[in-house]
Parts: C-alpha cells; structure tokens; sequence
C-alpha cells in the first residue's frame, strides 16, 4: 500500500486512557468501573459478550456519551471538556456505517473532509488520498448504493481517516465481509497501525482479532476482566483442549493410556485431551513420536485468544 | 457557519437526488395552474371580465398554495434528525466538527430553501394574476415572503419535533397534527370560546384565530384599493361618505362612526382581513372584537415564530453531546 496515511502521532501519553470509568441507562449500570488503556502504533481488541459494555465504552470514546464518573483521556485530553480538539484527533467507524447512499463514493469522502473542518480543496486532495487507501478509485463517480458491504466498510473507514486522526475506533469491523473484504480489511489496519494510528476495535470475531490485534481486553458486564498480548507467547498456564490426528488412532490410544492421558476419542479420527501448559503439550507430542506414534497433526482446539475469553467471562 | 453550509449543501443534494422532489415540484405547479384555470373560469362566468380580476385569481391562487404547502412541508423535516438517527447517520456527523447548532441550521436552511422553491415555481401563474390586473408587485412581493416565513416555521416545528422525538413515524404525525391544530384547530377554539363567552351567539374572538396561518397571511397582505363607507350611528346612520370614497379619506372610526370597507368583489385575503380585524365586518363575517383596521398578524406571527424557535432551541439540546441523559429508546449511534 503506497499511500502514508497519518502525520504526527509523537506523544508520549497513551493514545486512550480509561479509568475507573462507570455508565449507566436508567437502573441498568452498563459500565461499572471499566479500565482500558490503548497505544499508538497498536491494535487494542475489545472483547466480551453481550452487554459487556462495549459500544457503551466506545461511544464514550467517540466523545457522544458522557461517563457517570471515572477518567477518559484521548491522547491527554478530555473528551467532556475538550471535546472539539478530541474530535480532532479521532475517527470512528460505528457497526451501522451511516452513509449517504445517493452520494457518489467522492462527494462522500469529499463532504465527510468538509464536515471535518478542512478547506475545500483539501477536503478534494484527501478525498482522492483515500480512494487509493482503500482502493475504491473505479468506484469514485459511482453512487454508494451499488458498493458491497465490504466496499462501504472502506468507504467509513476512509470517512474515518480523511482528516488524518491518530486514534481509530472501530465497532465490529469485520462483521458480514466476506473472506477477501476481512482480509483487505486487515490488511488497512495494520497499515495504519504502521503509520502510528492508536487503533481500537470492539469485536465479537475472536479469530480477526487474533490476526489483528496487539493487545485484547476482555470486558464482561462493566468492568474489564483481564487482557492479554497477542504478539507474545501464549500464556502457558492457561489450560486448553488439544485435537491429536494420527494415522493408527488405535496406536495411539494405546500410547496415551500407557502414559495416564485420559483422551476423548473423535467420531471421525483422532481425540481430544486437556493439558494445563504448552510444555505439557511439547513433551506429550514428543513422547508420541517416541512410542512410533505417526502423528498426522496436533493443535489448540481453541485459538489461545477464545481460551482466554472463555476463561474471563462467565456465561448469562 | 462553515459547517451550516455543509450541511444544508449535502441536505440539498440528497433531495435533489431523491427525484420524488422534482416529480412533486412538477406536480405542485401544474395543480396550482389547473387550480387558477378553473378559479378564472368561475370569475369570469359569475362577474364577467372586470379590471380587478387579478386580485382574486391571486388572493385565492394564495390561499390554495398556502394549503398545498401545507400538506407538502411538514415532510420536509419532519424525519430529518430522527430518520439520520435511525439509519446511523447522526451520530457519524456528530462526533466531526459540525456542531449541534450546524446540524439543525443546516437542515433548517435547505428544508426552507426547497419550501421556498414551491413558492417560487408558481411566479408565473403570479405574473399571470397580476395581468389580469388589481394587483401591484408590492403586495406580490408581501405575501410570498410571508408565505415563505409560514413554510419555515412549519419547517421548524417538523425539525425541531423530529430532533426531539425517538421515531420517526411519531414526529411526522405530531407534525402534521401541529399543522391540523394552527389551521383548524384555531378556528374550532375560537368557535367555542364563542360560544362560551356569547351563549346567543355573536362575533368570534380574534387571540386563538391570530397564529392561524392562513388569518396571518391575509392580514399581512396590503389591501386591494378599495371602497369605505362610514356611518354616524348617533346621527342616524346616514353615511358620512358615499361610495366612491377611497380609503384614504380623513375619517377615524370611532364609537360614534363605524366604517365599512367595500371589497373587490372575491377578494378572499382582503375578505378575511376585513373580517378579523373588525368588529362588525365585512361578507357577513364577524370575527371583533379588535379596534377597527388593527393587524392581528403580528400577535399570531410572534407566536408560531416563538414555538418555531422554542422547538429549534430544544432541537439543538437535544443534539448536544457528549450526552450525559438518555431518554429511553433513543439510540446514540
């Protein structure tokens, strides 16, 4: 992708800072003391189930909702007070994208440029700048109704990023696109995460995030549960179904109960086992091998992000 | 000002696509010249050709656009913030740099602008009215700024309700039930207070006829050059001035000398000033009891331009944000 998307994003405070943040609607307390902290250059991941607190969280980030109590700051300054300069420095791309359909593609970005303050001829060069962005330049004189939805995703991401924000927020992004439009997507993000862009991405597609994500944190009725790094190691200790396919399964259910594994048995081939750690799992497979077992593939059922999820929220 | 203009410009160009818009303009015209066909067709059997002709063909080509509009206008924006709400644009609009006030002026501006052009695609069935004579440009001129006024404050009322209200469907019939209860409904209040006040019957009073659209665009339109005649009623009622006499005449109303205005025959605006302004009027209406040949429009006109802008006002709360209250139901994004 040849476009250079976002110019200065050199601060040194963290790009969204949430503290003890608490939200509610009527009797029906939303947020409850959420904690949430995202940096430039990154991608953070908002997970949680339904009615987590998520979009709560997300439109208090947006600068249209107000927190009850607690500390939002967008790269140090506060949404409530300095609510123009934040809008300054954010792009939000919402799950309804909320675009006009009977514009063309650039009188869109073109009008989106303009309602972000910028001078009519600049509105039109960064209108042109992110038709490239998000390749939809065949696309530009046509109305938006005739967009798929993976191409109207680009256009509210590039509606989002026409005034070059340095933090971008996106709810379920990758919802309803097909395989080549989630792959194009992905692709967008961690560019503009190369450029500097602070991303934030609520999501209930644990695998996207797993592929997009640095950092995800887990939310669940309010309050943040737990988070985890991506783009280390897995976290070791956390216990996880393993699938084990092998060509003899009647071999390698001999080895197993040999060393006291206790295995599920697959209707269609090979088991399933819980082991605590990696390591139990590296010395498991070697043992296998070593016994002559001809082991045809051996992996986390569970991607080690939905383990995580699992582990942190507690079901309704 | 900057996001105003943005605003009413993408509003404008979003109608301007909608091609409804150019098929009811279209529609809007030829009703209006079917309309004056006809209501020339009937002058002229009834009077025969008369050198005032003009004045009723425009005094009622008026009434009819103010009553057309009416039905047409409250559609321009009486779905505009609620309708952007639920289709999720509102909020992608609110978090740039387009202020609550930009959004609602915006909207504001292009609603009226495209009111406004109803008014203006019937210039030439005007033009043809003031052919026909009876009519100057001045009181052209008066009369479709005020009906222009009327449309944006009924534009108004449709904004501001629709910013204020969660559903759009609400808004649009809590508009038009506006519309119902300045134009009927003043004239059924004004029948029973009536009533109330003179069991036996008698004139109606003037203050719940004043907002009346129609009441305020007759009474803000210049007279016709017409004919008064005056009467002593202590002398025995002879007249003071015989007819002929123009309104210019030196004479002053008062308890002892009631005037009586001759009106171009079919003149309906100059027929409904007359009657809401005088105690015993005109044409067999009765609408007192104001002092004779004092405007009503101005009490009426202060009042819808008041609730216009008390619901403009409310609108731009509404649109404020950071929310800190959430009314139930109403969804942000």
């Amino acid at each position: 992708m040849p476009v250079t998307m976002v110019a200065d994003t050199g601060a040194t405070e963290p790009a969204v800072l949430v503290e003890g943040v608490w939200r509610a609607f009527g009797d029906s307390e939303a947020l409850r003391g959420v904690d949430f902290l995202a940096s430039h250059g990154e991608v953070t991941g908002m997970v949680g189930p339904n009615g987590a607190g998520k979009t709560t969280l997300l439109l208090i980030l947006s600068t249209l909702l107000a927190p009850d109590r607690g500390r939002v700051r967008i790269r140090g300054l506060d949404p409530m007070t300095e609510t123009s300069d934040v809008r300054r420095l954010l792009g939000w791309v919402p799950d309804v994208f909320g675009i006009y359909d009977n514009l063309t593609v650039r009188e869109y970005l073109r009008f989106a440029g303009r309602a972000r303050s910028l001078s009519k001829t600049l509105a039109g060069d960064r209108a042109e700048t992110m038709l490239e962005l998000v390749r939809l330049g065949e696309w530009a004189d046509r109305p938006v109704h005739v967009l798929s939805r993976g191409q109207k995703q680009r256009l509210a991401m590039a509606s989002a990023l026409v005034h070059e924000p340095s933090v971008l927020l996106l709810d379920e992004p990758t919802a309803g696109l097909d395989p080549s439009s989630r792959a194009e997507f992905l692709q967008l993000v961690r560019h503009l995460t190369d450029q500097g862009v602070a991303v934030v991405v609520s999501s209930h597609l644990l695998a996207d995030l797993e592929q997009m994500a640095d950092r995800v944190v887990v939310m669940d009725r309010g309050v943040t549960v737990g988070e985890r790094r991506l783009n280390e190691q897995p976290d070791h200790a956390v216990a996880r179904v393993w699938r084990l396919r092998s060509l003899d399964d009647e071999r390698l259910a001999t080895v197993l109960a040999g060393l006291g594994v206790t295995a599920v048995p697959l209707r269609a081939s090979g088991v399933e086992l819980t082991l605590e750690t990696e390591e139990a799992a590296a010395s498991l497979i070697a043992a296998l091998v070593g016994a002559g077992v001809p082991l045809v593939s051996c992996g986390p059922v569970e991607s080690s992000l939905e383990a995580t999820y699992f582990e942190l929220t507690v079901p309704e | 000002m900057s996001g105003m203009t943005t605003v009413a410009r993408l509003e404008l160009v979003l109608r301007y696509r909608a091609g409804r818009w150019r098929w009811l303009l279209v529609s809007w015209f030829l009703g209006l010249t079917v309309f004056s066909v006809l209501l020339e067709l009937v002058v002229r059997r009834s009077h025969g050709y008369q050198s005032h002709e003009g004045t009723v063909l425009f005094g009622g080509l008026q009434l009819f656009m103010l009553g057309l509009a009416l039905f047409i206008v409250p559609a321009l924006t009486s779905q505009s913030v609620n309708g952007d709400r639920e289709q999720g644009r509102l909020g992608v609009l609110q978090v740039t740099e387009v202020t609550a006030s930009d959004i609602i002026g915006g909207k504001l501006l292009a609603a009226w602008g495209t009111a406004c052009l109803f008014v203006l695609v019937s210039a030439p069935i005007t033009v043809w009215a003031m052919v026909q004579g009876g009519i100057t440009v001045w009181q052209v001129l008066v009369v479709s700024v005020v009906m222009m006024l009327l449309l944006g404050i009924i534009c108004a009322v449709g904004l501001g309700l629709s910013a204020i209200l969660s559903r759009s469907t609400t808004s649009s019939v809590l508009t038009y039930v506006a519309v119902f209860v300045l134009t009927v409904g003043t004239l059924v209040l004004a029948g029973l207070i009536s009533a109330i006040d003179q069991p036996s019957g008698g004139s109606l009073t003037w203050q719940p006829l004043a907002p009346n659209p129609f009441v305020i665009l007759a009474d803000t339109a210049p007279a016709a050059p017409t004919k008064r005649f005056c009467f002593s009623v202590d002398g025995g009622g002879g007249a003071l001035y015989a007819p002929g006499s123009t309104t210019t005449d030196p004479v002053t109303p008062s308890p002892q000398v009631i005037c009586q205005t001759e009106l171009v025959p079919g003149d309906v605006l100059g027929g409904i000033r007359e009657s809401i302004r005088r105690t015993e009027g005109t044409n067999g209406y009765a609408f007192g009891p104001t002092p004779p040949g004092t405007p009503v429009w101005p009490y009426g006109l202060a009042f819808d331009l008041l609730v216009a802008g008390a619901l403009l006002w409310a609108a731009v709360r509404r649109l404020r944000t950071p929310r800190r209250r959430v009314p139930n139901g109403v969804r942000l994004a």
